[in-house]
């Protein structure tokens, strides 16, 4: 007999609870699966330029250009910005405070966590866009800028919690014999517990980056929705458009089955690649630090 | 002073500073959403219809949708996560099919939302003709909360000492009672944690609601399955756009309080049943 049956015996109980892990599993397949559909009709009218055309003007031409190039550029510099504070706050939590005190970083982050993104949006309209106007001496403070500076903050959490864990999964030892070798906790901290650390603080920081390129309505309100490359392209003080915001500003007026929304639904899928790719990539070196 | 004591000061004061900021955007957060918000906030505010686009009245109707669309998709989420939870732990044996499992769930967790707007349209909205209506919102919440759910309940499954299984097993038991006497008693905190955390991330969500679930105005509570309902966080969207008029303003900052107040209120409560059982198993 196989000394490994793959399911035990079969009872009521294994089809009911086997039909929900269907569906729980066919989810992310039937999400695929219907965004390549779907996108089909936009393919067929742009041809494969769809990818690297830059104008987009709903009834006579799509291409995705300026929303790839937008979606690359906020999340980059989300990710630029919060590296600092989440390493730093983690290696703080993890290697520093007592108990009490790191429950109660953990505790504010896990808050901050659930901070509904509408509300970053709110806070990103009434207070940030006016401020980055009045410092960087602009015209208009909705930008790529801002976007990015407002989905720094929103992943500071996710970033910090899953660095801190990987922190915190070297094994004492690693500490206790750089201590004895005379280092300071300073250095035993950066020169062995970092580097031992370094796989899962990667992954921390890409799924990090595959959060911060879903995000939308925060960057909605405040990235300035014009689906044009700033010139020069470095500009980062220019309005700009990513895929989710290009998305949400459009999808109530495209609902249904004309090219407009075979076009969104095709950024979904380019967008659905790219966070896809960044989280197996971030999931993979978080495994492999385990 | 010595050179290396000198770096480590340095460094410590780095830290405390960068730690120091995150912890900063917590309070400024709060102590901006609680300063613009509280003088909008009164009996009228919270009892009464919008009026006026969003100008006048208040967002009764608005927290009715929310409180709604979040309850029903934790409602639809907990027996499928539960299900599919114990498929994962009790009947598939396989490491490596368990290992796929899991990687699955994590994928689907990180499906930006607007992308379940997207699809979850196409599927509820149009091919089960449910349209734009609360029912479409409901089932889009569920399917985006499932991760949530999957995860907490799983972690504390997997927490059950393998002694108790052992005895349920000595007892005979199959696996639907060993289920019944033994899992899901054991398991109770993570599916009550893992629910208040999907309701709060159902409240905090709007991408994957906006544009497949919510009208702006003119909606009271639904009558019907293909209705659409009215919530906090998309009158929060629609009145954060007009931030130029005050009143919307002012309005959008009352709303969001509450918004907030309630995800906080969830998500405090799980961290207050997760301290007390790590406290209980310090013990």
């Amino acid at each position: 007999m196989n000394k490994h049956p793959m399911f035990s015996e079969r009872g009521p109980a294994f089809w009911w609870t086997g039909f929900t892990a269907l569906i729980a599993s066919g989810t992310i397949f039937i999400l695929f699966v219907s965004l390549v559909i779907e996108s089909v009709p936009v393919f067929k009218a742009e041809g494969i330029s769809f990818l690297w055309g830059t104008d987009w003007f709903a009834g006579e031409a799509y291409g995705a250009l300026p929303m790839v190039f937008g979606s690359l550029v906020v999340t980059g510099l989300a990710v630029v910005i919060v590296l600092p504070f989440a390493l730093g706050s983690a290696i703080l939590t993890s290697e520093f405070l007592n108990g009490r005190l790191r429950l109660m970083v953990k505790a504010a982050m896990e808050l901050l966590a659930g901070v509904p993104g509408i509300i970053y949006g709110l806070m990103g309209i009434a207070l940030l866009t006016v401020w980055v106007r009045d410092v960087f001496g602009l015209i208009d403070g909705n930008t790529l800028f801002t976007a990015g500076l407002l989905l720094a903050v929103m992943i500071l959490p996710t970033v910090m919690t899953l660095a801190e864990d990987a922190l915190r999964a070297v094994p004492g030892e690693f500490r206790d014999t750089a201590l004895s070798l005379g280092l300071t906790r300073m250095e035993t901290v950066l020169k062995v517990v970092v580097p031992e650390a370094l796989p899962g603080l990667a992954g921390a920081v890409f799924l990090g980056l595959g959060r911060a390129m879903g995000e939308t309505i925060a960057v909605m309100l405040v990235i300035g929705g014009i689906d044009r490359i700033p010139q020069p392209w470095f500009n980062l003080f220019a309005p700009g458009q990513n895929i989710p915001s290009k998305i949400g500003r459009e999808a109530a007026e495209a609902l249904g089955f004309d090219v407009q929304w075979s076009a969104l639904i095709a950024l979904g899928l380019l967008l659905f690649v790219m966070v896809m790719t960044l989280t197996s990539a971030g999931n993979f070196l978080l495994g492999k630090a385990r | 002073m010595n050179n290396r004591l000198f770096k480590e000061r340095i460094s410590m004061i780095a830290l405390y500073g960068f730690t120091g900021c995150g912890c900063l955007v917590l309070a400024v957060i709060l102590a901006t959403v609680f300063t613009k918000g509280a003088p909008a906030i009164s009996v009228s505010f919270l009892l009464e219809e919008t009026r006026n686009f969003g100008l006048e009245g208040g967002i009764l109707y608005q927290m009715a949708g929310t409180l709604i669309l979040m309850t029903g998709a934790a409602l639809v989420c907990l027996p499928v996560a539960l299900g599919s939870v114990l498929f994962q732990t009790e009947f598939l044996h396989s490491p490596k099919l368990k290992k796929i499992f899991r990687l699955l769930i994590y994928s689907l967790n990180a499906v930006p939302t607007i992308i379940f707007g997207l699809i979850g349209y196409l599927f509820f909205g149009v091919f089960l003709e449910a349209g734009v209506s609360w029912v479409t919102g409901v089932l889009i919440l569920a399917v985006m909360i499932l991760p949530t759910l999957h995860v907490s309940i799983h972690e504390a499954v997997e927490s059950i000492p393998k002694h108790y299984r052992e005895a349920g097993l000595a007892l005979g038991l199959s696996p639907g009672q060993q289920m019944r006497a033994v899992v899901l008693p054991q398991s109770l905190h993570g599916i009550v944690t893992g629910t208040l955390l999907g309701l709060a991330r159902a409240a905090g969500e709007t991408a994957a609601i906006m544009f497949t679930a919510t009208a702006f105005s003119g909606v009271r509570l639904p009558q019907s399955w293909t209705e659409p309902v009215t919530t906090l966080q998309t009158h929060i969207l629609v009145l954060a756009q007009e931030a130029a008029n005050p009143k919307a303003l002012t309005h959008a900052w009352g709303a969001g309080l509450v918004l907030l107040m309630l995800v906080f209120i969830l998500i405090t409560a799980t961290l207050w049943i997760r301290s007390g059982l790590e406290m209980e198993a310090e013990r």
